[in-house]
């Protein structure tokens, strides 16, 4: 006899999978106008949100399905980060999209499904459920990279992405199927229990070297990053500033859930490597970003160097570390997606200003616009007092405090953190140099730009909102985040 | 609560002005000048408030005016905590004295975005203000990073032809040093607990004889680099030149009236009396180094066909005394330290007005352009000579008790600086060389054509120079008003770092340091000054 699954637990999902039958059916209607079906994932995604924002507040925690399915604060914190990112792309997407309205059903359903995939992410307490969330996720972004069909950039992203994502899933795979040897199970907890600190088999370290080759291919760290910035420069901007957020954050809910709960009793078998792709992801990331004269190319590997940042926290590996990575994860979808939401915004009528030097001049000329991304870049930057300071802070403060014990100092820890410390004034250059571009050189010719859209200016205003209020008062986060891996 | 409202009055003029940056140029510099000297009149308050009995167990003013604490970021016991004591009332009060000074001198210098310009100027003083009275180290990391972007736009915006390159030079090399500097400070957190960023804390822990943080060599290293980016001490000063030079003249009024001091501030509030065994055991690297600063400074300064170049490394030269002093374990060489401070923000920024003025008429800085100006501008003349004297160091005007007490400090203070105070006092012979061969080609001789036409210094100009002159006098003719207050905050910092060390200190090192220290600067006679004066005037 099965047991009925708690539908409270599941409201997250079933909101989502709700509001996606009603965009699809909506959008077989020809008499509406499309548009509406961008506020209609908003506003779903909105109530998905406010569910969860509850049940974490309320600490409504259960698992489902025979223990496959882990509804814990965990999970609920990771549902907040997709969620947010899911609305701000939504907000930035109904005027990108412009109005063809055979675009507009499609693209929404995909980046729901998307969602759902991530929430399946992080809720997944057994491998395979996992895999299934990962599959849902990454289908839908590969069709999403190349929706632009008539763009051979778009094209060729979305087939970059598919070819060198199925690739990475099979990595995966094969990894799961190692363990699934070792341990006899993929169940997360079983898993740990069966597995001690001696139980190395061969067959068990190949199939966390593979977990680790295929989650560092979806979250893009050194050396599996290169697709990243083809995909990143190719793929629409709002799908390029949803790439970057919440499947970073789900494959990295889902990379830490798995090596840290499942995988702890051989921690010294993966925490080496972790810790030194962390700083060749930082240090890769950030010196190719100064390369770039392709904002979004730039963008791509700064977002590189911060999946090195977070991988931090998991290097770091305690409670602490967990918390700051996922305070890390949500902070960066916010100003990385008002990143790209301020590129789309300086658009002419020839399409997108994508290259720097197109931004000469637009400080004094468009303050807004300018206001916006100056905000986010420094934000990137980790300057004080915006959110990616705080991220940055906590980061390197778990690193500091699993590093320095009383009777012995962490080498590794302690050069990671130099190495992550130094690495921020590196990606400072990088940042403060569109800043100097905006503000303080002429520009070669006057573009036009089109008026701002109003509903990006509301995601803007949002994210702007959200990377302040972070920076001077953290703890409105802070302490969920901590209560969230307690 | 009076401390608060110093610190965020200039953010609320940046508020103000961004909210009515339409109402036209008169109104936005109205508004500046306005909330700057308003700033100023509330920060007398302080020194009025300011009482050396009243003080808390690690230093700092008790008076609920002069102190706050509010929990903020509740996990990790980080606080706004506020405070000073009588090293920090010093910089807070030149602080807000210098920003309406500069923002009277760019009255009518600046010709694009004007109240992006004067939002930068305020937002830097709530940055540099919160430095100075921060007592958490969070705290004062947020204001020590934030401070930067201000800065940043205004050397990048409003400065001259290479300006990119200084201020993305001038950011990176603060960044890289301060990234190690919040290493440093997370791990002297994992080390107290709760109260692990609060600097009062970790202050009474280091009360303790024989006490010294783990790791407190790396510790002491990772802050002192930071702060020696900022000072900056040779080898990380070249940054230094570039940011002067292409900065606008507020700006270079305001980096080495006040920014430079955040540097050698933080050596003294946390280098020294957090690692005092680090502190001391450093002193033969950063003496020689301290050294070779105020000489090469010196010798670089001499060669300088530009004017601005010029006082850019004679900053060099002056902030290595000021690092000289601070290690010298004395009192007297920590006293005259920070009066130094306060020193080269006034004659340094006072010289970067001048030299900016004279540039607004001439639109050269080149020494060979000059000549002459003394018959065409008297008063320029006059005030320049005053201030080039009082940065040469001439009894009488501020600097030369502070280098005196600096190198008195360094040479009784411990066996090691002793000989080297012999070189670095070749340093105010040489700051003598270049400034006045820099007076005498600018000044003297005839003057050219292009000279000829020259105006002398207009009403705003002098009002703007005049207070900075007459603390320039003050403190050279009765330093005691400023060595006094400050008197116990730097014992204290001085007990710390001697507690090791005594057996280095030579016995008659002893007897001037306990004894009244004040009685080792020489008060300056009146008739001096008259004579000072007059010379000034005949020229």
């Amino acid at each position: 006899m099965p047991e009925i699954p708690d539908i409270d637990l599941l409201m997250p999902g079933l909101v989502i999978v709700l509001t996606l039958l009603i965009v699809l059916i909506f959008d077989m209607i020809d008499a509406i106008s499309k548009k509406v079906l961008g506020w209609m994932t908003i506003v779903g995604a909105g109530i998905a949100l406010w569910v969860s924002i509850k049940m974490f507040l309320g600490n409504e925690v259960g698992t489902e399905f025979s223990g496959m399915f882990e509804v814990d604060s965990y999970s609920l914190f990771f549902n907040i980060i997709f969620l947010v990112s899911t609305i701000l792309v939504a907000l930035i997407s109904i005027s990108y999209l412009g109005r063809d309205d055979k675009k507009q059903g499609p693209y929404y359903l995909l980046v729901l499904l998307a969602t759902l995939g991530m929430m399946l992410m992080a809720a997944g307490n057994e491998l395979i459920i996992i895999f299934l969330g990962l599959e849902l996720m990454s289908l839908s972004l590969y069709v999403l990279a190349g929706y632009f069909r008539e763009s051979p950039a778009s094209s060729e992203a979305g087939m970059k992405y598919l070819l060198l994502g199925a690739f990475a899933s099979a990595f995966f795979l094969y990894g799961i199927a190692l363990i699934y040897g070792a341990a006899g199970t993929t169940s997360i907890p079983r898993i740990a229990e069966k597995l001690t600190a001696e139980s190395q088999s061969p067959l068990l370290l190949a199939g966390t070297f593979l977990l680790i080759v295929g989650f560092g291919f979806k979250v893009a760290i050194v050396p599996f990053h290169q697709w990243a910035p083809d995909v990143y420069e190719g793929a629409p901007t709002t799908i390029a500033a949803f790439i970057s957020a919440g499947p970073k954050a789900a494959g990295f809910a889902a990379f830490i859930r798995i090596f840290m709960e499942a995988l702890p009793n051989i921690q010294t078998e993966w925490g080496g490597v972790v810790v030194l792709l962390a700083m060749l992801t930082m240090t890769v990331g950030n010196i190719i970003a100064i390369a770039q004269t392709n904002i979004k190319r730039m963008l791509a590997y700064s977002s590189i160097a911060h999946a090195g940042y977070v991988l931090i926290g998991l290097a770091a590996a305690n409670s602490d570390g967990k918390s700051s990575a996922m305070l890390y994860l949500l902070i960066y979808c916010v100003m990385n997606i008002g990143a790209f939401g301020a590129v789309i915004m300086a658009r002419t009528a020839d399409g997108e200003s994508l290259t720097i030097s197109d931004y000469a001049g637009l400080g004094f000329r468009k303050p807004l616009l300018g206001g916006f991304l100056t905000l986010m870049l420094l934000s990137l930057a980790g300057f004080p007092p915006t959110a990616g300071f705080i991220g940055k802070f906590y980061i390197f403060k778990s690193a500091v405090q699993a590093a320095v014990q009383p009777d012995v100092v962490n080498t590794w820890l302690v050069s990671l953190v130099v190495v992550g410390a130094i690495n921020t004034a590196i990606s400072a250059f990088y940042y403060l140099r569109v800043v100097v571009t905006m503000y303080m050189r002429e520009p070669e010719e006057e573009l036009e730009f089109n008026p701002y859209p109003s509903t990006l200016v509301i995601g803007l205003v949002l994210a702007a909102i959200g990377v302040l209020l972070i920076g001077i008062l953290p703890s409105l986060l802070v302490n969920p985040a901590q209560n969230a891996v307690l | 609560m009076l401390l608060s409202i110093v610190i965020f009055l200039p953010l609320l003029g940046v508020i103000a002005i961004a909210l009515l940056r339409n109402m036209g140029a008169s109104a936005i510099k109205g508004i500046a000048l306005v909330v700057s000297l308003l700033t100023f009149l509330i920060s007398i308050g302080l020194y009025t408030w300011f009482d050396a009995d009243k003080i808390s167990t690690t230093g700092f003013q008790t008076n609920e005016l002069l102190y706050q604490q509010k929990k903020w970021v509740d996990d990790l016991g980080i606080s706004y905590h506020i405070g000073i004591d009588g090293i920090s009332l010093w910089l807070v009060l030149l602080t807000t004295f210098l920003t309406p000074i500069c923002i009277l001198a760019a009255w009518n210098s600046v010709e694009k975005g004007l109240s992006g310009f004067m939002m930068s100027l305020l937002a830097l003083e709530t940055g540099m203000l919160g430095v100075f009275c921060a007592l958490d180290l969070f705290l004062f990391f947020v204001f020590w990073e934030a401070m930067l972007i201000p800065m940043y736009f205004l050397i990048g915006i409003w400065g001259g032809e290479r300006r990119i390159y200084a201020t993305i030079k001038f950011v990176l090399y603060t960044m890289a040093g301060s990234a190690l500097m919040l290493v440093g400070i997370l791990a002297l957190y994992f080390q107290n607990g709760e109260n692990g960023f609060d600097l009062t804390t970790l202050l009474a822990q280091t009360a303790t004889e024989g006490f010294a943080f783990q790791h407190s060599y790396l510790l002491f290293l990772a802050f002192f680099i930071a702060f020696a980016i900022k000072v900056p001490l040779f080898p990380f000063h070249t940054w230094l030149p570039d940011a002067h030079v292409e900065a606008p003249t507020v700006g270079s009024v305001i980096l080495a009236g006040v920014l430079l001091k955040m540097g050698t501030y933080g050596i003294v509030r946390f280098c020294l009396p957090l690692f005092p065994q680090a502190a001391a055991d450093a002193t033969p690297w950063i003496v020689p180094l301290a050294v070779i600063g105020i000489i090469y400074g010196a010798l670089v300064a001499m060669v300088q066909p530009d004017l601005k170049k010029l006082v850019a490394y004679s900053s060099v030269s002056h902030l290595g005394f000021v690092v000289l002093g601070l290690f010298s374990q004395s009192d007297a060489g920590i006293q005259g330290s920070v009066l130094q401070m306060i020193n080269h923000g006034l004659s340094t920024g006072a010289l970067f007005l001048l030299v900016g003025m004279i540039y607004e008429r001439r639109h050269s800085r080149m020494i060979v352009d000059f000549g002459g100006l003394a018959k065409k501008m008297p008063v320029f003349a006059t005030i320049f000579l005053i201030v080039t004297l009082s940065s040469i160091g001439l009894p009488g005007l501020n600097g030369f008790v502070g280098e005196f007490k600096i190198l008195l400090g360094s040479f009784v203070g411990n066996a090691f600086s002793k000989w080297y105070v012999v070189f670095a006092t070749t340093g105010v012979i040489l700051a003598a060389v270049y400034m006045l061969w820099m007076y005498q080609r600018v000044m003297f001789g005839t003057p050219d054509k292009t000279n000829e036409a020259l105006p002398d210094l207009k009403p705003r100009e002098i009002a703007v120079l005049l207070p900075i002159l007459l603390f320039i006098v003050w403190i050279g003719v009765y330093p005691n008003t400023f060595l006094k207050p400050m008197k116990v905050s730097v014992s204290a910092v001085a007990e710390k770092v001697k507690v090791d060390n005594d057996s280095n200190t030579p016995a008659v090192g002893q007897i001037i340091i306990d004894g009244e220290t004040q009685d080792v600067v020489p008060e300056v006679e009146t008739a001096d000054l008259q004579l000072i004066k007059e010379e000034a005037q005949t020229k």
